[in-house]
């Protein structure tokens, strides 16, 4: 038996996990409980209809949700009131549920509903509700606030675009940045949210119930269609006011293959062909990391499409350090404590540009476990930068990383020769100026292969013009790592942990095996790192296969299947020189020895007068 | 259509050059049944033409009759099918194909495409069961998986089908494969046979030819029959009537490869190497197999080389010949030589001139 409810839980110390996240705990007998630790009002909204949705299984599950801002407290009073009342028991379980848990839940409340009392989230409390505390750079503000006023003071424009497209990373004040515009011009912000995601053990739950499984990007199709048919939303969201409204997509259905891509992209033209309202379509850059994932490609071609289609697009820049501190100094003054500038400044840097991340540090540092006092309290525990509890993990480009083995920079001279061990001088090398190259390696997500082709490919650019010897060590050892690398091609079953070391060694082999040849570095000036051509020379390579593999029967006269070298080594050259006049003719000897003994009569008699 | 192909002898009885086991192949063949055969010998030395004769003297003209499939297969391994694209060359009696064009998706067709094949027997005339031939080519480039699964082909349908196996060398046949088949041994034909050939043709061509002439083309071929009649027929086209000192031209990648053997010899720095590198790539994307340019290189490097380093040269060269065929990469490894002659020579120059 499965009892589902629906809880809000006020985070009082405030979690690492992030808002909107649905647990489903399944704890031996107990039921499924529900929980989400939602913060957001809108997310808020979506809850009460999870939990319709659950409990009334007939009800229809589509729905375009674009509840504007302004009406969201109502239904969360509803919401509130009906939980108490309604499912008293399940609430009862869910305190026993709680204290299962125990000390690791003392400083959690839950609470209903209750959106006062302090101990909440700082980056709910100090949300941006004005221009001037937004913390993006004022330009680009106002860039998006001149964008708005014009599609709002001329609405009639038929030649006027009418979306704006937002990028950048994460935490860098996309959707405040509307809001806090939107509230500036008094305009109506209406949201698509996003449906909540149905969990695998929901959707096997309701099948029975026979009803259809609805994709994000399915509901965002019917969005999109609706808008495009009646114009605005619905006249009901407008009603009384006039205020002008704005259309925020937040975020796009994810996809996940050619198919959903193509199904996204054709509903976007469509939304920006037919939009008459204002629409604001913000998208996560991810490029940062990792630029050769797939998905992340398809976002950039996504915003390239977009623009070319006729949006407008800004985009946001990671925010300064200089202005995440000072924001976080106007909180911390805010909430009483006292905290250096030092500080501030290691938890700015550490924030990567995020300033959501950057506040939530913040609070969680502000925090002395156990109690939760707002008592002002010295902070004392932040000596280095490196043992942060909080942070995010930094991360290098893959061309950095290659930057750092190519140059290899090494100290002037030898700290300490006691500890290690006696070498000969052939092989003993200046320490390194930088962390270890597994460690360098693991910060740029740096994967075998690729490094090894990059190292390849420019290594020879950073070898002295005179040492011939190095450049034969660094290219033994990349000889190395290829054949490391070569042992796990066309193997039958993978076994992870195996390849997983190979990897890693093959890797380090490459990279190690480099900077260790590279005695006599060059001194440090600018070079440009290639792409490797080895990648373009394979695919030219597999093409002119291909091509010759087709030709192979003309230029074996069709008796016979000859081989790939013989024909590039043999062949081709000899038909060169023949000029094609032969290989003309065989295309049309070809032709006849397919078919019939007519032909080939016909075929023996050209060979005769030949 | 080109000499090469115009001159093949059709029938066992016709060959020119390895009459002896052309005749015994046809003894072998006049039972109506035959074994397993491996033909293997160097490039240029006859292997398909005897194949292709020893098919006709079976099955009489229609072996000849071939047309060419380009079939999609369809593999079923287990959680997944596999695509296959495969071109083959078939008759009503025989089938050839090239298992290894696959790459290492070779196990597959070994496996399935060739049951599949080897399934649906043909009958002959007389009502007789008979059995079809399936000409695998290039069985040393098959991967281990591949040729122990040929393997167990053989022994479970060798009632219905033999396979005729040809490959450059049997050292890269596993040993349970040899075994299973006749070999036949099919040696690089000696100069003064191609000379032979060389004027059969010339004489068939209404061909003039300087004495001494056909021998030059002969010494030139590197025993490969193949060779020595292309060159044949470049020459003719190139300059006729043949003079004495008439140039044979060279093939173009040879000529590039001694090109770059000159490169380095003249200088031996990181930049240079890396033009080298330009250059190998060049011949790697019109498809010269790897080995064949480290083999040639090491030839012309060689020929200029002083007699005191070769040695240690051709250690180097075959180290790395090893580790190309152990990796993945050839251009990694044939960099690594070059490089590693580079600083050998370099040191060997500094050593002797100061």
């Amino acid at each position: 038996m499965f009892k589902i409810i629906s809880f809000h839980l006020r985070f009082d110390c405030l979690s690492i996990t992030v808002c909107c996240c649905y647990l489903v705990l399944v704890m031996g007998k107990r039921p499924i409980v529900v929980l989400s630790s939602s913060d957001d009002d809108a997310g808020d909204c979506n809850d009460d209809d999870f939990s319709l949705k659950l409990s009334c299984l007939n009800k229809s599950k589509s729905r375009t949700a674009s509840v504007p801002r302004t009406r969201t407290k109502k239904v969360r009073v509803s919401s509130s009131r009906s939980h108490p009342g309604k499912n008293a028991n399940p609430f009862d379980e869910m305190r026993l549920f709680c204290e299962d848990f125990g000390e690791s839940f003392t400083g959690f409340k839950v609470s209903a509903g209750n959106r006062k009392g302090n101990k909440e989230l700082w980056l709910d409390k100090y949300t941006p509700s004005s221009l001037a505390e937004l913390c993006v750079h004022k330009k680009k503000v106002e860039e998006i606030k001149v964008w708005f006023e014009e599609r709002i003071s001329t609405r009639k424009d038929e030649h006027c675009n009418y979306v704006l497209l937002i990028t950048g990373q994460s935490g860098v004040g996309k959707s405040a940045t509307v809001h806090a515009v939107a509230s500036h011009l008094g305009a109506t912000i209406c949201e698509w949210n996003t449906p909540t995601p149905t969990i695998w053990q929901e959707h096997i739950h309701t099948t029975n119930a026979g009803l259809r499984y609805m994709s994000k990007l399915d509901e965002f199709e019917n969005f999109v269609e609706r808008i495009r048919k009646y114009g605005l939303i619905s006249s009901s969201l407008t009603g009384e006011q006039q205020k002008p409204i704005i259309i925020l997509i937040d975020d796009l259905p994810v996809i996940n293959g050619k198919i959903s891509y193509g199904r996204l992209q054709r509903c976007l033209h469509l939304l920006v062909q037919s939009v008459r309202i204002p629409t604001v379509i913000l998208i996560t850059d991810y490029s940062r990391e990792d630029t050769s994932d797939y998905t992340s490609r398809c976002w950039e071609d996504l915003q390239t499409f977009l623009q070319s289609v006729g949006a407008c697009k800004v985009a946001f820049n990671p925010i300064t350090v200089n202005s995440i501190a000072k924001t976080l100094s106007k909180i911390c003054k805010g909430e009483n404590f006292r905290i250096t500038a030092d500080q501030i400044d290691v938890i700015a840097k550490a924030s990567g540009g995020d300033i959501r991340h950057a506040i939530t540090s913040l609070q969680y540092f502000c925090l002395k476990p156990g109690s939760i006092t707002k008592a002002p309290h010295a902070i004392d525990y932040l000596d280095d930068g490196h043992s942060l509890p909080f942070g995010r993990d930094e991360t290098l480009s893959l061309f950095h990383a290659l930057g750092k083995f190519l140059h290899n920079k090494r100290d002037i001279e030898t700290l300490t020769a006691s500890d290690s061990v006696l070498l000969k001088e052939d092989f003993t090398r200046l320490p390194m100026k930088m962390d270890a190259p597994e460690r360098v390696l693991g910060q740029a997500h740096g994967q075998a292969r690729p490094i090894a082709d990059f190292l390849q490919e420019n290594v020879l650019d950073f070898v002295h013009e005179e040492a011939m010897d190095d450049a034969w060590v660094a290219t033994s050892y990349l000889s190395d790592a290829d054949t490391l690398l070569a042992s796990l091609a066309g193997v039958q079953y993978k076994n992870y942990v195996a390849e997983n070391i190979i990897q890693s060694t093959a890797a380090s082999v490459a990279v190690r095996g480099v900077m260790f040849g590279n005695r006599h570095p060059l001194s440090s000036r600018w070079h440009a790192i290639r792409r490797p051509m080895l990648w373009q020379v394979e695919q030219s390579r597999w093409r002119n296969k291909k091509e010759i593999l087709g030709q192979r029967t003309t230029a074996c006269n069709g008796v016979n299947l000859s081989d790939l070298s013989i024909i590039a080594t043999e062949w081709n050259p000899a038909l060169k020189w023949l000029g094609f006049r032969a290989f003309e003719d065989d295309t049309r000897h070809l032709g006849g020895l397919v078919n019939d003994d007519m032909v080939h009569n016909e075929e023996e008699d050209e060979i005769e007068d030949w | 259509m080109l000499w090469v192909d115009k001159y093949r002898p059709k029938a066992l009885d016709k060959v020119l050059v390895h009459q002896d086991v052309a005749q015994n192949l046809k003894k072998l063949v006049t039972e109506q049944d035959c074994p397993h055969l491996l033909f293997y010998g160097p490039p240029g030395s006859g292997k398909k033409t005897l194949i292709m004769a020893l098919l006709r003297q079976m099955f009489g003209a229609s072996a000849e009759k071939v047309k060419v499939e380009n079939k999609n297969w369809k593999v079923d391994a287990g959680s997944r099918t596999i695509d296959l694209e495969l071109t083959t060359l078939s008759s009503t009696h025989h089938v050839e194909l090239n298992p290894s064009d696959a790459g290492f998706q070779d196990r597959y067709i070994v496996q399935e495409i060739i049951k599949e094949m080897a399934k649906n027997r043909p009958i002959d005339t007389k009502g007789k069961k008979g059995f079809k031939v399936l000409v695998l080519n290039e069985v040393d480039k098959l991967s281990r998986e591949a040729q122990h699964s040929l393997r167990r082909t053989m022994e479970k349908y060798s009632a219905s089908c033999r396979l005729i196996l040809c490959c450059d060398s049997s050292s890269k046949v596993t040993e349970a494969v040899r075994s299973r088949c006749l070999n036949i041994r099919i040696s690089a034909p000696k100069e003064g046979e191609i000379v032979k050939v060389l004027e059969f043709i010339g004489k068939k061509e209404g061909l003039q030819l300087p004495p001494g002439f056909a021998a030059r083309i002969a010494e030139k071929s590197g025993r490969s029959l193949r060779r020595a009649i292309l060159s044949f027929e470049t020459c003719r086209v190139q300059q006729y009537p043949f003079t004495n000192n008439q140039v044979i031209p060279p093939m173009d990648w040879e000529e590039y490869v001694s090109e770059i053997a000159s490169d380095i010899m003249k200088e031996q720095s990181p930049k240079r190497l890396f033009q080298v590198r330009g250059k190998l790539y060049e011949l790697l994307v019109n498809c010269i197999p790897p080995e064949i340019i480290l083999k040639r290189l090491l030839y012309e490097l060689l020929k200029k080389l002083d007699s005191e380093l070769k040695h240690e040269v051709c250690h180097w060269a075959a180290y790395y010949e090893h580790r190309m065929r152990l990796g993945q990469k050839a251009i990694f490894h044939i960099e690594a030589f070059v490089a590693k002659f580079m600083s050998i020579y370099k040191g060997f120059l500094i050593a002797t001139f100061g």
